[in-house]
């Protein structure tokens, strides 16, 4: 009886969400759900983007000078196609910026934020739909200025912390930052509009501590967004005074660059870095907490078994949190700050260490004992703590301040950013989409090509990254468009054709999911409301929620992790399915 | 700080605005945002299918249509050029410009290294990304220059030991590629093995005798008037293939031949001593001060300014942006023209009404072209004096280098020379008094001035 | 193969320590020391390196052994129905924390050491960065820097003396830099409108790169320096053969 009305309920809802016209439903939509469809369809293909753009800088590394596919033909034909300086500058500068700006902070916060936070804490919508509606919306300034950046001279070339006073010599980091500026608009919308709803509108019984982890990661890095950008967002007003009204925020007296003299002084390059940084550090945070969380739900689910340590797994993500406010200056170590100030950035680094290595033997706690199920979402989760690891224990080195004169701006530091954010994020971030497309498009990925997509993805990115480390061990500086000018790092030459295979490889090992991800959208199998067998909310709601997202009013009766307990038959024990000597468990449709 | 006396502004923001206004007006922005916009769309298929065409040298086109060469004689001209110097990846050397083959080989080409570690197309390594594969100080890198990177086509060099009419010698182009020229984006090659620079030296005279010959081509196209129909074949004209080897040719060879014997060389008698107390370099100094703010003689002021500081005369240009800004006054002036004849035209009637419409429509063609390479052009900047206080010296701080400067000034600029134009010549100032200028500019940036320049803020450091 | 996604994770400590041991066998190791200090930093780096090469073993040693021992297909017990244990997580953050606390205190003396504890001794050299080249003044006989007796050099071939203590101002006339020296295990940013110093001590002779570390522009690759070290006497030979050149009044005296 129940399946049925729920079943119509649901019917009801799809009816009213398909109620308005087509721009209305699926374009300017205040559906988060629509929303974060939307954030995810953009970021995915900004990072297709930044992926040929990385590609660009690995081929310049390993064949330097010599004849670039497509962009040399492109745009140097007549230079034989071997690019200019300045575009190899270009080309990381807008690596880094689209992969941090408008993909990794956007698909974790904007994509899965939105799309995971209303369901997994039983609200029907955000609290401030049209506010979740416009921070989608104030992407596009965002996409538009980046995009037009790339044709303004040769590009945006002062690297993605646009350090003055060399970003002040470029006309187009004029674009940059209001792109940036309005990246940070849209992310303070989206943190606001999180923070009410979690604290506000959460399911009657879903206590703060019965939250599932991707929700605690969404809230904290929330906060951190809130009170962080506002830093960003005043030091790109500052930087953007300077170069378009003579402001002198971070110029010197009498200073000028290539014979042109600014006016305009008093000012101090490094209070850019600080402030800069002041976000950035956090921003770090706020680009691997929400990865952090969804790989705990994915490995509870896939190991059937509780989480190990929820406690101490939320405090330490707090503790990761608050300690991110006060180690920005690690990033600063020789950059003419007072080394007394270094000291103690490298004491409170030390100690940002230890919530990481605390969720680390948590994850490992939890498969210990399991009954593991290797899907696809799990084996990009695994891989998640498995490069963590490594990602981690490579921040200690630079953590260690004497040590970090010497690796600092080498190769160890991409090494290491990468195993965090690429290894670490990017792979989280593909568990997830494997995981939730059943509950966003209601059809299931194909699981096979999902694992060799796994295992290519996993060889490859090895390959690219971690001989990395090597290179910085012997000291082979970023940035740097003919490294093998120096007769230090001659002989580094076949090694980085090596890691530039590897990443040629890589990324086309990504057509693989390209192809799974459209394929499933509309071929795939279609998936119930709990595929997966999983306890947290989202998945008692149909597939794909309606406009409402619930057909019925979910009542929470436990935390998010009772799989394989003693008190039920089945390995799994839903949130909402109430005890069983509380009348009749409660069954809802799709099983 | 006001270094140079100009009202403080919004500079940057000016600068933008006002390229973009450039810009947009030659519909240059709009034009290569589609163009690479369509490219990108269309590459993207076709990722790494085949090879590009090898670069070719470009003709000097704002020179070519300034001087209305017809598009045959064009064509014309780059085969005479290419038989006599071959292409960027292969280039050759006629015996008469006594250029070492092997030498151009090792710089000229695409970058590689073979299996002994030896390094191939090192122009294009190095160099081309701002002075251009034709050598036209047109490379990607060149806009965002300041000062822009040389043209060596003109075969003006700045910075030499020679009169300032002469090519400069060997050593003078290896002095720059070793010290690199300070204050400037032209960085310090020292660190190239010798035979390196030798390869580089060759091939920087090659690409300016290049472009010597096509200006002497140029040139001889147009002062003789050719219609275009004549063909210009000197493979089937022994007449034409005469004049261009043996006029043409070794007039720019000569220059190149003989620069050896064209350096100032300083008289004995007229080099202070080096043992000089302080007492009498500032004496020496003093009079070199005199000079510097003289009316009739030296008047360094009038650029250099009252203080030294590079604020006097700031509207001029070098030859290289004097060229620019008279195409496109050429071109603001044939816009007139085009109007003038497009009113007339209905006072008109019959054959004149033809013949001015036949006018009109070359001319129109013409200034079509002309606004095709001012898209193109690098804006015109003034040439800025050097701020003698700064205490960096673009062609060498050593006494013997400032002394050239004076004396033969610095080619293809407003500097003028003060000594001998050539040798046995009159100058306008003596040895001696050279001399004398030298010690004053070399104590210019220890003088004191009324507006000292403030040094930079100490930062605490932790003792 | 039941266990094939085990052995994949296993790839990852086998693997990972492989390369840092096959790398020094292909020279892809730090470059030459030559300084006083530099060995501090080296072994504090290998130091880290054991350290934390030995908790990479250990945890993915584990993550191996869980997911080959507790795969759902080759497990036949329930799974250990536990939220957590009160004393583990008490054991593992105080050992790391101990353990980072003393990486944290250990290495405070080669930091100090390296940037905060200048020596009292003449200035060397001044060296300035600018797009793209490092010049370097040297202060000449009277021992004082921006006197006309400075040698200035822009040809990026810079010289020091070694066996004894360098003190250097480094500074920058346009945007930022930075000046590393990879032998010396040395590097520090230089900020337009500030003066910094740096000191060192070399062991030994010969010639090494200057590489610059801080993007400056598109010509960043370019400003390639050349440190050379030499005894005292040979470097005081050089400067006064450089400030003879720099006196250069003759064209005999160019001819070498």
């Amino acid at each position: 009886m129940s399946t049925i009305t729920a079943d119509a309920h649901a019917h009801a809802h799809v009816e009213h969400a398909h109620a308005g016209s087509f721009l209305s439903t699926y374009v300017f939509s205040r559906d988060h759900k629509i929303i974060g469809i939307q954030f995810l369809f953009s970021t995915l293909l900004w990072f297709f983007v930044g992926g040929l753009l990385a590609l660009g800088v690995r081929w310049q590394l390993a064949y330097p000078w010599s004849e670039m596919p497509v962009l040399g033909k492109l745009l140097f034909a007549e230079q034989g196609g071997q690019i200019a300086p300045e575009t190899y500058t270009m080309l990381f500068t807008m690596h880094a910026t689209v992969m941090i700006f408008l993909v990794i902070i956007p698909i974790l916060a904007g994509a899965f934020g939105n799309f995971l936070i209303p369901l997994m804490i039983g609200a029907e919508d955000m609290a401030f739909p049209t506010l979740n509606m416009l921070s989608y919306w104030f992407m596009w300034p965002a996409f538009i200025a980046f995009g037009a950046s790339f044709f303004v001279d040769s590009g945006p070339g002062a690297g993605w912390t646009s350090y003055p006073p060399l970003a002040l010599t470029m006309t187009p980091q004029v674009l940059w930052l209001i792109g940036l500026t309005c990246v940070g608009v849209a992310s303070m919308m989206g943190s606001v509009n999180y923070l009410t709803t979690i604290i506000q509108m959460r399911a009657p019984g879903m206590t703060m501590f019965r939250l599932p982890m991707t929700i605690w990661a969404m809230f904290i890095t929330a906060i951190l967004q809130a009170f962080a950008l506002p830093v960003l967002t005043a030091a790109g007003f500052m930087q953007l005074a300077d170069l378009t009204l003579g402001t002198g925020f971070f110029i010197p007296e009498g200073w000028s660059a290539n014979n042109t003299p600014h006016f305009a002084g008093g000012g101090q390059p490094l209070l850019w870095q600080h402030l800069f940084w002041f976000y950035s550090h956090p921003a770090v945070y706020i680009m691997i907490l929400p990865a952090m969380g969804m790989v705990s739900d994915m490995i509870s689910t896939f190991a059937r078994k509780p989480l190990f340590g929820y406690k101490p797994m939320v405090y330490s993500i707090a503790g990761i949190a608050g300690l991110g406010f006060i180690v920005w200056g690690h990033h600063m170590f020789v950059s003419g700050m007072n080394p007394v100030l270094g000291m103690t950035f490298m004491v409170a680094t030390m100690f940002i260490a230890l919530p990481s290595a605390i969720k680390v033997f948590n994850w490992l706690g939890t498969i210990w004992g399991a009954k593991i199920q290797f899907t696809t979402p799990m084996l990009f989760a695994l891989s998640f703590v498995s490069m963590f690891i490594i990602g981690g224990l490579s921040g200690i080195f630079m953590a260690a301040t004497p040590v970090d004169i010497f690796i600092h701006d080498t190769y160890f530091i991409v090494a290491h950013f990468h195993y965090v954010l690429f290894a670490g994020t990017a792979m989280a971030v593909f568990g997830a989409i494997y995981f939730w497309f059943p509950k966003m498009f209601g059809r299931m990925m194909n699981d096979s090509w999902g694992k060799l997509h796994f295992f290519l993805t996993f060889m490859f990115l090895n390959g690219v990254f971690y001989p990395m480390h090597i290179l910085g061990m012997v000291g082979f500086p970023r940035r740097l468009a003919d490294p093998y000018h120096y007769e230090t790092f001659r002989h580094l030459l076949p090694l980085n054709q090596f890691i530039t295979w590897c990443a040629i490889l890589m990324v086309a090992s990504q057509i693989i999911f390209i192809v799974n991800f459209f394929y499933s959208i509309f071929f795939g199998p279609t998936a119930g409301r709990n595929p997966w067998h999983a306890n947290t909310l989202e998945w008692q709601a149909p597939s794909p929620p309606g406009h409402g997202n619930f057909d019925f009013q979910p009542v929470i009766y436990r935390g998010p992790y009772e799989y394989g307990s003693p008190e039920v038959d089945t390995d799994y024990y839903p949130q909402t399915q109430p005890p069983p000597q509380q009348g009749t468990p409660y069954s809802p449709s799709g099983h | 700080m006001i270094l140079t006396g100009r009202i403080p502004r919004l500079v940057h923001f000016n600068l933008f605005v006002d390229s973009v206004m450039v810009e947009f007006r030659n519909y240059s922005v709009v034009q290569s945002f589609c163009r690479r916009l369509v490219a990108a769309l269309a590459a993207a298929g076709l990722v790494g299918c085949g090879q590009s065409d090898p670069p070719a040298f470009r003709l000097d086109m704002p020179k070519v249509v300034a001087n209305g060469i017809a598009p045959q004689h064009q064509r014309a001209i780059a085969n005479i050029l290419g038989a006599m110097f071959g292409t960027p990846d292969n280039p050759f050397a006629l015996p008469e410009t006594g250029l070492d083959q092997r030498k151009l080989a090792t710089a000229a080409g695409p970058v590689w290294s073979d299996a002994e570690g030896g390094k191939h197309g090192l122009y294009r390594r190095h160099c081309a990304h701002c002075h251009g594969i034709s050598g036209d100080g047109l490379g990607p890198t060149a806009a965002i220059l300041n000062p822009y990177p040389r043209d060596y086509r003109s075969g003006v060099f700045k910075f030499k030991s020679t009169y300032t009419a002469g090519q400069p010698t060997d050593d003078d182009l290896r002095r720059i590629l070793h010290d690199g020229i300070p204050s400037t984006a032209m960085p310090s090659f020292a660190l190239l093995p010798p035979d390196e620079i030798a390869a580089l030296i060759e091939y920087v005279k090659y690409l300016s005798m290049r472009g010597q010959m096509e200006t002497a081509l140029v040139n001889y196209v147009f002062d003789e008037g050719f219609e275009p129909e004549v063909p210009l074949d000197p493979a089937a004209d022994p007449e034409l293939k005469d004049i261009i080897m043996n006029d043409l040719m070794a007039g720019v060879m000569e220059g190149w031949g003989a620069a050896g014997e064209q350096v100032i060389l300083p008289e004995d008698s007229a080099i202070p001593p080096d043992d000089r107390t302080p007492e009498q370099i500032a004496e020496s100094a003093a009079k070199g001060r005199e000079l510097f703010y003289g009316a009739t003689k030296g008047n360094c002021v009038k650029c250099h300014g009252p203080t030294g500081l590079g604020d006097g005369q700031q509207d001029d240009y070098d030859n290289w942006n004097k060229a620019n800004v008279q195409f496109i006054d050429d071109t603001k002036s044939l816009v007139g023209e085009v109007q003038d004849l497009k009113q007339n035209l209905s006072n008109l009637a019959g054959e004149e009404r033809e013949a001015a419409e036949l006018e009109l429509k070359q001319k129109s063609q013409e200034l079509a072209d002309r606004r095709k390479l001012i898209a193109h052009m690098l804006t015109p900047r003034n040439a800025i004096p050097r701020n003698l206080r700064d205490g960096s010296y673009r062609g060498g701080r050593r006494p013997l280098d400032i002394f050239w400067r004076v004396s033969a000034g610095i080619a293809g600029t407003p500097m003028p020379a003060s000594g001998p134009a050539s040798e046995g010549a009159q100058g306008t100032l003596t040895q001696e008094e050279i001399w004398q200028i030298v010690d004053y500019v070399h104590s210019l940036p220890f003088e004191r001035v009324n507006q000292p320049q403030r040094r930079p803020v100490n930062v605490e450091t932790v003792n | 193969m039941k266990h094939f996604w085990a052995l994949v994770f296993l790839m990852v400590p086998v693997f990972g320590v492989l390369t840092f041991v096959v790398a020094p066998y292909f020279n892809h190791w730090f470059p030459k020391d030559i300084s006083e200090h530099g060995r501090v930093i080296d072994q504090l780096f290998m130091f880290i390196l054991w350290l934390t090469g030995i908790i990479f073993i250990a945890t993915e040693g584990a993550l191996f052994y869980f997911a080959w021992k507790y795969d759902a297909r080759a497990n036949p017990e329930p799974v250990k129905f536990s939220h957590g244990s009160h004393t583990l997580e008490v054991v593992w953050t105080i050992l790391p924390a101990v353990t980072l606390l003393f990486i944290a205190i250990y290495q405070m003396n080669a930091w100090a050491d390296a940037k905060m504890r200048k020596p009292n001794i003449p200035v060397t050299a001044e060296i300035t960065g600018r797009q793209f080249n490092w010049d370097v003044r040297y202060p000449g006989h009277d021992g004082e820097l921006h006197t006309p007796d400075d040698i200035v050099r822009v040809d990026g071939d810079i010289h020091f003396p070694s066996g004894e203590e360098v003190l250097l101002i480094i500074k920058s006339a346009d945007v930022l830099h930075s000046f590393f020296l990879p032998n010396l295990r040395m590097k520090q940013d230089v900020v337009p409108g500030m003066e910094q110093y740096m000191w060192f001590k070399a062991r030994e002779t010969g010639r090494f790169d200057i590489v610059c570390a801080e993007l400056c522009g598109w010509g960043h690759y370019k400003m390639k320096g050349r440190a050379t070290f030499q005894p005292r006497r040979e470097f005081n030979a050089w400067l006064d053969e450089k400030l003879t050149e720099q006196q250069t009044r003759t064209i005999a005296a160019t001819a070498e």
